[in-house]
């Protein structure tokens, strides 16, 4: 709680992974040979510090290497008999060896040997070494009689049991304790496992399969017992839902029977979870206990890790009703993941529903599996494969080694659905509540109050409210959109009446795991929600499938009638089962006494009453009542009754004013409610159209449209957190709990991260005292509601720190001479004098030394280097404020910012260049020649107004300007996904950094990330991904357009980020690495010094300086009406803007000047002195200061403040590339004099071709050089990011196969693979190839992955197959597809043709059709598009020598009718040019 | 809404010159419901509503402009008179150009939106169709005397009365309005506007005691013990003379009891202070809205000749710039540039101004012109009438000594920022508080006085 110190040493792990094994089952040494040289190659997936020795953490689970241990035991005098187990433990203390021995023969186990594992600590890097433990095995035997299960059972039980005993040991760890596998894991590089464990030298150690795994930890601190596989899980990724299931594994352990222990023994095994264990560690646990309980090893895997159900109308029905029936106990550990598992007799391995993580497979025909996260890390006799695959989305694949058989995911399917009868069960003991409803939001009753206008007031609902978001939900069914940042206190130091839910803030995911989309991959989304008990998960049962069920957590008074009738005695339905009881969330005094006796009663009527549905209802509220915080007497019951083990059996509904929008609804599902019935937010609608007549259906549409808007608005949020369904989102606290006291937090928000503990019960009540008063004492006459102030500034409303005030002192008197305006007094003034609104506010200055003479300080032009412009894409601000900005920062000598959406190139190299260009997620305009013109390089990974989230520019905005930045056409929609699609973990960040690092050597890269807490771990993790910069970015940062609630409810202050990023990477010795900037509402010298203190070495600037240059803090930037022509494209209203360069020059001068003058007065010369020095601040003396603890912002600990590097330099040279680049240089340098080079490539030759294409973008920038100027033809299997950024005149001959990202950002040139086996059976190609291409040809006589030509905006292309989310996004450029497709074909599809071979018309169901449409082209008027697929079809079959093309155009006049040509809805004029055909 | 692209700016439409000058009759039409639509949809919404705190009353203009573009005339007319004691009247008579269109987003080459005629339309649509203001029957124990029934004085009723308190308003003339009756010719305010607010103050239980002057006919004893809170709304009523020597004359009068004559005559009092300038030369000295009230109202009056003197130039005139138009329109001549020296009398009779010529300085750090007196420039506007409008003072009337309210150097009553004055049961605001200013910020301050009264007393 409160101090987050463990923060800056906590950590994320992503990683290489993969399996080997024989499907016979025979034991061969070779086999970890290849296990090991796979984990070796795959190397550039985990982290090496910089001894090159250590990592962090590989290893190797094992079968048992039979002949292997027999020989040692035997050695030993020991002759193992038929059944035995063996322990592979790390111990510093020799004497924990002894009380596991004592736990193994209190369990019926006899220890025959204790062997010291040989190592050779030659292998280790200095802190590997520094924390070695002894490596001991223990065998043991059964001591009486005993089946093998219960032996197996045993083995389980004691290491649960010496586990818990041993739990304050953190050196003690138990690898593994089994009869059929062992792990040979530790703090290793892959290449010196080997070396370090003499064991796995010995020939006779033969193993039937391994699984293997390398580590990349986001922290420098790695612990030998991190490492991964675990017992019986490895894992690549992240489980963003691990909060929810952790609690939900305790709730779930409160009623636990199994086949295999006794209720004793179950009791010893808990809790299942290892506490403080990663997100990885607690899966492994989970999948284990159930394992070891009996529970079928698929069952047990997809229950954990299920395919999307919810929404996939293509599955079959009874594979849904075994999903829908575990559904009822089983919540999905969502996010990013590969697994692969086995319980010694199966091994397998699987992927999530997003098919976010990369998993490869071959098999071979002399009966291997291999599985890994990239091809080519065994080199293999191509004619030995009889397979290569890899998983797609939600899939798995499994090996049953009794049978040596391989089962795929409609194996594996086939057995789930037909195990037991769940469709009967469903069928017999499922309610959906929808069943019952004849129509809803028809029946208004529930929605008319007498004082209405009281409540109102009392929830502020205010004016605003309404206004802002209640109405436009209605109207629209969705979330409002505004722009803008937000200025405003946080909802602790606020003098007005805040919601109770401003407290929190939304979490999202950055860099270690990716946010999804919710609107283009809705399939994998659901928020279905089930009422009734958790049952024992360990059995299968058909009473089990009891449930009564809804499609979405916000009811409307139809639906709670309905669940309420279901618990209500003196109901026909009622049903014992579903009983329910309601508690009225008022009280009269003191908070904290209602609060527990509230709770008290619930338990009892859980515990006594056997009431299973608890309704908290806040309806009571009236003149004398008021109302306990619903979120807390949410959190506070939510614990009790997990104290009290009767959560299982409780669904918490609540009846809430609380909620009218989905940020609010989200606090309430977090911290646990099942469900929510908002009548408030259907009373303020009803009370809203009642003026307006409107019929009883009408009035229906709008209800409906709200309760939509909170359902899409829950996804969003659920979805920035990478979190796909609500059962995993419920009860996961995901949020940052921000100016609480640590007793509330304790109390009710348990698990959530929190910080400036401040605000007490007391506290909380004052306030909810006062707002009472407010709504029932003091009555406005004439406009009943408050006028609100929260979004846009009112006079008495909320304080906004960009008001009218602020911004005409920044405007500064006379527009006429608006030249030489120097005089920032009144604006120095407002913000020095703006009382404890902002976290630095509560700082003053408290130096250390005598003040100096100004003469002394730095001179401004030293302190301007240190000064950015934020990123504004040109697009989201006018050409014309764009320029100007740039035009400023570069005669000062700062760095203005690109934005994301590409920049005109006359610009590069004029004093109006960017010279920090940026990287998003859409990639617009991302070419090798825009990468080449900036000296530094930004990859945005979050965005301070809406963290987590993609945008979306209209197709109005796209003008003819702004369509050429984006390689696009005019009036083409774009949108940016809210991932980058090559970045769904900290592995992917660091291969996007080498890519940039190949294509402009001489950048700075930069990741831009949000503040959050725990943004420190992700600091350091980007450093160690070898980025030079790192940003930390407010939440309050501005933006053209995003969500309201996101803007107000997503991200921290930046003092809170940068302080704990700062201290993160001094923990880890990383801050000498890289470069620390913030933004977010800096203003002056003060704001600038302070931040300096917290860390930053340089600031950037953005609402600040559009100000400067005559925004007015209008708010309507997404509308395109700008009024004075800051943000806006419209050619009328740019007339109007007035900004010049001399005036932000003028007001940088000001601050930097006002900086000068601090550090006189603090007795420093230099910036660089004070930077990281929150020694020299301190809290100024105030009563209200007092109650909150600053302690984690103002932390110093000892170390480096500043970077020391030049640059960040990957541990991987490229010293390939390199070499070639010697060679074609005479190419770049004469361009007419073609080459041609042939050479041999492998999986370790990543980014191949960037280098060369940076070189040329060097002097030709996107021009490029001739066709065909640079050929190299490759052999083998090319490594990620082949052909990323390619230039123009490449020409890339693949004679193998490559991995993901193949041709990403590719603008010109050609890339060819040819497989030896092609057609769409075999992998040419990995995951996401093509993504944000903005020109060239790729052609792939093989299939591909997941999100093909992701964002292409112009590349011409042929596959033969791909994965799901094909041509997600894209806005030009042609695909064609020669083969299956996956699903979600296309969404968010809005420019750019495809063409798919689909002979067994199946291809429709694929397509995501809400942007796109498929359309024959055998008819007279497609002639145009027929010729055009030929002549790219033979200009294909001429590269390839495709068999599949030979045959279609063989057979063309008939096979064109298996063509479809799929386009976006509205594009009339395809832009189809033949001639790109040949 | 944003329809500023689509639409321009208009103006309230006027009545036609020639029928205008013949009665005293409102100049400006009240917009119709859909202009009033079309001109509120202009509205941007702003993130920072400078319109909105260009309003000393911190009107919502954003929020009703929104309920009139979005037909929800009902909630606009609730918004508009929440933080307005009387917005029909403030939008007629505000210099909206100086204040919330002066400060609107829009008027930077966009043209700002008509706030003033829009104020006006919602509520005079919404009387139309039967709404009136609401006041609390909630009725509360404390009782409180209003001394001025001027806009600050009505304004404080109204706010006491919408919490339930008890009000009565103690006026020394024949009619409640003050300024807003008397002050203000009915061609810029049409009277029954007024009567109209004060008869619903009644109706929700004032009392009003007309010709009832404190300290003459109610002591302040009385007023003291009676009252658990007091607000003084005196305003300031004393008009300025030039100081020059001649403007004792008989023919130089002082603009309001000018003004305050012919709008009694109007209102059909039989009263000797009438000003006949029918044929007469009229020369008015002043360039405030009262100069323009005067001139304005000389035209009506069948002036032979109406001559405006103003010493500085057009740009830096105070008063609202639509007043100077519609005064040029009706004829009236303006002479900028010149500072009056004398009054040039044959005996007690003014013949006319001695006039000075003056130019404007180079303007300072502030931006503001100096005035510069042209040396020798001297020159005579004969004049059969002259017209002192030059601004006015607060009385300072003795009863203020004995309830021990403390007066400043120009006599105005000194309060603290919530507007209590040295006697802790006495409020006082607007002009006799601050001296003379505008009838927008007398309102806001009686509104803020009688907030601050009702703290007090609950």
């Amino acid at each position: 709680m409160g101090c987050n110190l463990d923060l800056l040493t906590s950590f994320k792990d992503n990683c290489g992974f993969g399996l080997v094994a024989d499907m016979k089952n025979r034991q061969s040494h070779k086999n970890l040979e290849d296990a090991i040289t796979s984990l070796e190659r795959m190397m550039h997936r985990g982290a090496v510090a910089a001894d090159g020795k250590t990592g962090d953490g590989s290893g190797l689970l094992l079968s048992i290497p039979e002949y292997f241990m027999r020989k040692v035991a035997s050695k030993e005098g020991v002759d193992l008999p038929e059944t035995y187990g063996i322990a592979m433990i790390f111990a510093k203390d020799l004497s924990d060896i002894d009380t596991f021995e004592e736990f193994c023969e209190s369990n019926d186990l006899k220890v025959v040997l204790r062997r010291t594992v040989p190592v050779d600590t030659d292998a280790l890097g200095a802190q590997a070494l520094a924390s070695l433990p002894n490596i001991i095995q223990v065998f043991v035997v059964p001591n009486t009689l005993m089946s093998s299960k219960r032996f197996d059972a045993m083995l389980y039980l004691t290491r649960k049991e010496c586990e818990h005993k041993l739990i304050d040991k953190k050196d003690f760890y138990i690898p593994t304790f089994s009869s059929k596998v062992i792990a040979y894991k530790g703090l290793i590089m892959p290449t010196h496992i080997k070396h370090f464990y003499v064991d796995l030298r010995d020939e006779d150690f033969k193993i039937s399969f391994s699984l293997f795994h390398q580590r990349f930890s986001t922290n420098t601190l790695p612990q030998w017992k991190l490492a991964q596989p675990f017992r019986a899980i490895a894992h690549n990724g992240e489980i963003n839902s691990v909060e929810a299931n952790r609690f939900n594994v305790e709730i779930k352990s409160e009623q636990l029977k199994s086949d295999i222990f006794s209720d004793e023994e179950i009791a010893k095994l808990l809790p299942i979870l290892q506490v403080g264990s990663s997100d990885s560690a607690s899966l492994d646990n989970m999948f284990e206990f159930m394992l070891a309980n009996g529970v079928d090893f698929f069952k047990a895997a997809r229950s954990l890790v299920p395919a999307p159900w919810q929404n996939a109308p293509h599955m079959d029905a009874d594979l849904r009703a075994f999903y829908e029936y575990t559904a009822t106990a089983m919540e999905a550990w969502d996010g990013p993941a590969a697994v692969s598992l086995t319980d010694g007799r199966h091994i397998g391995c699987l992927i999530d529903r997003n098919g976010l993580r990369p998993s490869k497979y071959v098999i071979t025909k002399d009966d291997k599996l291999y599985i890994t996260s990239e091809y080519g890390t065994l080199t293999l006799d191509e004619d030995n494969i009889l397979e290569r695959g890899r998983l797609q989305s939600g899939e798995m694949i499994a090996l049953d080694l009794k049978h040596g058989k391989v089962l795929k995911e409609d194996d594996i399917n086939d057995y789930l659905k037909s195990s037991q009868y769940y469709s009967k069960w469903l069928n017999e003991d499922m309610d959906y509540i929808q069943e019952y409803i004849e129509d809803s939001f028809l029946n208004t009753n529930d929605y008319i109050f007498d004082d209405l206008e009281k409540k109102q007031k009392y929830f502020n609902i205010t004016y605003e409210a309404i206004d802002q978001m209640i109405e436009p939900m209605a109207k629209d069914g969705k979330e409002p959109v505004g722009s803008m940042g937000d200025d405003t206190p946080l909802a602790c130091f606020s003098k007005v009446n805040r919601n109770f839910s401003d407290f929190f803030k939304q979490k999202f995911a950055q860099v270690t795991n990716p946010p999804i989309d919710p609107y283009r991959e809705k399939v994998v989304m659901s928020l279905e929600t089930g009422f009734g008990k958790i049952h024992n998960i360990l059995t299968e049962q058909p009473e089990f499938a009891k449930r009564l069920k809804t499609t979405s957590p916000i009811l409307m008074k139809e639906k709670f009638d309905i669940l309420y009738s279901f618990g209500y005695n003196q109901s026909p339905r009622y049903d014992s089962y579903y009983k329910n009881e309601t508690f009225s969330t008022t009280f009269t005094t003191d908070l904290k006494a209602s609060l527990v006796k509230l709770s008290a009663k619930v338990v009892k009527a859980v515990k006594e009453d056997k009431v299973s549905i608890v309704i908290l209802d806040d309806r009571d509220i009236c003149e004398s009542n008021k109302l306990i915080p619903m979120a807390m007497a949410i959190g506070y019951i939510n614990h009790q009754l997990l104290k009290e083990e009767v959560r299982h059996s409780v669904s918490i509904v609540s009846v809430s004013g609380e909620v009218y929008d989905p940020h609010m609804a989200a606090v309430l599902i977090g911290f646990g409610a099942t469900a929510i019935y908002p009548y408030m937010m259907y009373a303020t609608t009803v009370a809203l159209y009642k003026r307006k007549a409107l019929s009883k259906y009408e009035l229906q549409r709008v209800l409906k449209n709200t309760q939509k808007a909170v359902n899409a608005g829950l996804l969003k949020i659920m979805s920035k957190m990478g979190i796909c369904t609500v059962a995993s989102y419920r009860n996961s606290g995901l949020f940052d709990i921000i100016g609480l006291s640590d007793e509330i937090t304790e109390d009710c928000f348990e698990g959530a991260y929190t910080d400036l503990a401040g605000l007490t019960y007391a506290d909380i009540e004052a306030r909810i005292e006062k707002s009472h008063i407010n709504a029932y004492i003091d009555e406005n006459c004439m406009f009943p509601l408050d006028l609100g102030g929260f979004y846009k500034y009112t006079n008495g409303g909320e304080y906004h720190d960009y008001g009218p005030a602020t911004t005409k002192a920044m405007h500064n008197k006379s527009a006429s001479k608006k030249e030489d305006i120097s005089d920032f007094d009144s604006l120095k003034e407002l913000v020095e004098n703006r009382d404890k609104k902002f976290i630095r506010d509560f700082f003053e200055f408290n130096s250390d030394k005598g003040a100096i003479d100004l003469s002394a300080v730095e001179s401004k032009e030293d302190i301007f280097k240190r000064f950015a412009s934020a990123a504004m894409s040109c697009g989201s601000i006018s050409p014309e404020a764009h320029e100007a900005v740039a035009e400023a920062m570069n005669t000062i000598g700062g760095a203005s910012n690109s934005g994301e959406g590409g920049e005109d190139p006359k610009r590069f190299n004029t004093l109006k260049n960017s010279k920090i260009k940026q990287i998003a997620s859409g990639r617009f305009g991302v070419t090798p020649g825009y990468l080449r013109s900036a000296e530094e390089l930004q990859i945005k990974v979050a965005q301070g107004a809406k963290p987590g989230e993609g945008g979306q520019l209209p197709g109005h905005k796209v003008t003819p300007l702004i369509a050429s930045l984006r390689h696009t056409v005019a009036g083409v929609t774009l949108i940016s996904p809210p991932p980058h699609h090559d970045i769904y973990s900290i592995e992917d960040l660091a291969q996007l950094i080498f890519d940039l690092k190949q294509i402009n050597p001489l950048a700075k890269i930069t990741v831009k990330l949000v503040s959050s807490i725990g943004v420190g771990t992700i600091a350091a993790g980007v450093a160690k991904a070898y980025a030079d910069k790192i940003i930390i970015s407010g939440g309050d940062g501005g933006t053209g357009a995003a969500p309201l609630t996101s803007l107000k409810h997503a991200g921290n202050a930046w003092e809170m980020g940068l302080s704990e990023a700062h201290n993160a990477l001094k923990a880890n010795h990383l801050r000498e690495s890289v470069h620390v900037q913030t933004d977010g509402g800096l203003k002056t010298g003060m704001d600038v010094v302070k931040a300096a203190m917290l860390g930053a070495e340089s600031y950037a600037f953005g609402t600040a300086a559009l100000t400067l240059l005559g925004c007015k803090i209008l708010r309507i930037c997404h509308t395109n009406k700008c009024s004075v022509g800051v943000a806006t494209q419209d050619e009328n209203l740019r007339d109007h803007f007035e900004g010049t360069v001399e005036r932000l020059i003028s007001y940088f001068t000001f601050i930097a000047e006002d900086v000068r003058n601090i550090l006189a007065s603090l007795g420093y010369s230099r910036i660089e002195e004070i930077v990281g020095r929150s020694d020299l601040l301190k809290v100024i003396d105030d009563d209200f200061a007092k109650k909150f603890d600053f302690q984690n912002i103002l932390r110093r600990i000892d170390g480096i403040d500043t970077c020391q590097k030049d640059s960040n330099d990957p541990f991987d040279d490229n010293k390939y590339e390199k070499e070639l680049l010697k060679k074609v240089h005479r190419t770049i340098e004469n361009p007419n004099s073609p080459i041609k080079v042939n050479t041999e490539i492998s999986n370790l030759n990543r980014s191949f071709g960037t280098l060369i294409s940076g070189e040329i973008a060097r002097f030709y920038g996107d021009s490029g050089l001739p066709d065909n100027s640079i050929n190299i033809n490759l052999k083998g299997i090319a490594g990620q990011s082949f052909g990323a950024f390619l230039s123009k005149g490449m020409t890339l001959h693949l004679d193998g196969a490559a991995n993901d990202y193949v041709g990403k950002g590719m603008n010109g040139g050609k890339i060819i693979i040819n497989p030896k086996h092609q057609g769409q059976e075999f992998a040419g190609g990995g995951n996401t190839c093509l993504y944000g291409a903005t020109g060239g040809k790729l052609y792939i006589r093989a299939s591909v992955g997941e999100r093909f030509a992701v964002r292409n905006s112009g590349c011409i292309s042929v596959v033969e197959g791909t994965g799901d989310n094909p041509c997600e996004y894209m806005t030009g450029g042609i695909v064609v597809i020669l083969g299956n497709t996956g699903i979600n074909f296309g969404a968010g599809m809005t420019g750019g043709i495809a063409f798919v071979y689909d002979p067994e018309k199946g291809f429709v169901d694929k397509m995501n059709q809400e942007l796109i449409e498929a359309v024959r082209i055998d008819t007279d008027d497609t002639e145009r598009e027929r010729l055009y697929l030929k002549r790219l079809l033979l200009d294909y079959l001429h590269e390839t020598e495709s068999e599949e093309a030979d045959r279609i155009l063989q057979n063309f006049r008939a096979e064109i009718r298996n063509f479809w040509m799929v386009k976006p809805k509205n594009m009339t004029v395809l832009p189809l040019d033949p001639d790109e055909g040949d | 809404m944003l329809n500023f692209t689509k639409f321009e700016r208009i103006n309230p439409e006027k009545r036609d010159v020639l029928k205008r000058l013949k009665d005293y009759d409102e100049v400006y039409k009240v917009f119709g419901k859909s202009r009033a639509k079309e001109q509120s949809d202009r509205c941007m919404q702003c993130g920072d509503p400078y319109c909105h705190t260009g309003c000393p009353l911190g009107n919502y203009i954003p929020a009703w402009l929104k309920q009139t573009a979005t037909k929800d005339p009902d909630l606009a007319f609730a918004l508009s008179n929440e933080t307005s004691p009387f917005p029909e009247i403030l939008g007629r008579i505000c210099p909206q150009d100086v204040l919330c269109e002066g400060a609107c987003s829009l008027n930077t080459g966009h043209g700002a939106i008509s706030i003033g005629a829009v104020e006006t339309h919602i509520s005079e649509a919404a009387f139309e169709r039967g709404l009136k203001p609401k006041f609390s029957s909630n009725k509360k124990d404390g009782k409180i005397a209003i001394i001025g029934s001027g806009p600050a004085g009505i304004s404080a009723a109204t706010f006491l009365l919408r919490k339930g308190y008890q009000v009565e308003m103690f006026e020394r003339a024949d009619r409640a309005g003050g300024l807003l009756m008397y002050g203000i010719p009915g061609f810029k305010l049409d009277k029954t506007t007024i009567e109209r607010r004060i008869n619903w103050l009644l109706e929700a239980g004032m009392k009003l005691h007309l010709n009832c002057e404190i300290g003459k006919d109610k002591s302040s004893e009385e007023l003291e013990n009676e009252f658990d809170g007091i607000f003084l709304g005196l305003g300031a009523t004393a008009g300025r003379f030039a100081g020059i020597d001649g403007e004792k004359s008989s023919n130089v009068y002082l603009a309001i009891d000018f003004l305050t004559g012919i709008q009694k005559r109007n209102l059909g009092n039989d009263n000797v202070d009438f000003v006949d300038v029918k044929d007469k030369r009229v020369v008015v000295i002043g360039g405030g809205d009262t100069a323009m009230d005067c001139v304005r109202s000389s035209v009506r009056e069948g002036a032979k000749s109406v001559k405006c003197l103003y010493r500085r130039n057009e740009a830096n005139m105070p008063g609202s710039k639509k007043e100077v138009v519609n005064s040029k329109e009706e004829g009236v001549d303006f002479v900028f540039n010149v500072s009056p020296k004398s009054i040039k009398t044959d005996g007690n009779l003014a013949l006319g101004v001695e006039l000075l010529t003056t130019s404007m300085s180079e303007p300072d750090e502030s931006g503001r012109q100096k005035v510069v007196i042209n040396d020798g420039s001297e020159y005579l506007e004969e004049a059969d009438v002259i017209i002192m409008a030059l601004g006015f003072s607060p009385e300072a009337p003795a009863f203020l000594k004995s309830l021990n309210v403390k007066t400043n150097s120009w006599g105005g009553i000194e309060t603290n920022a919530s507007f209590k004055t040295s006697n802790a049961k006495i409020y006082a605001g607007g002009d006799c508080q601050r001296g003379a200013h505008l009838a927008v910020t007398a309102a806001a301050d009686g509104r803020d006085a009688a907030r601050a009264i009702i703290q007090t007393l609950a």
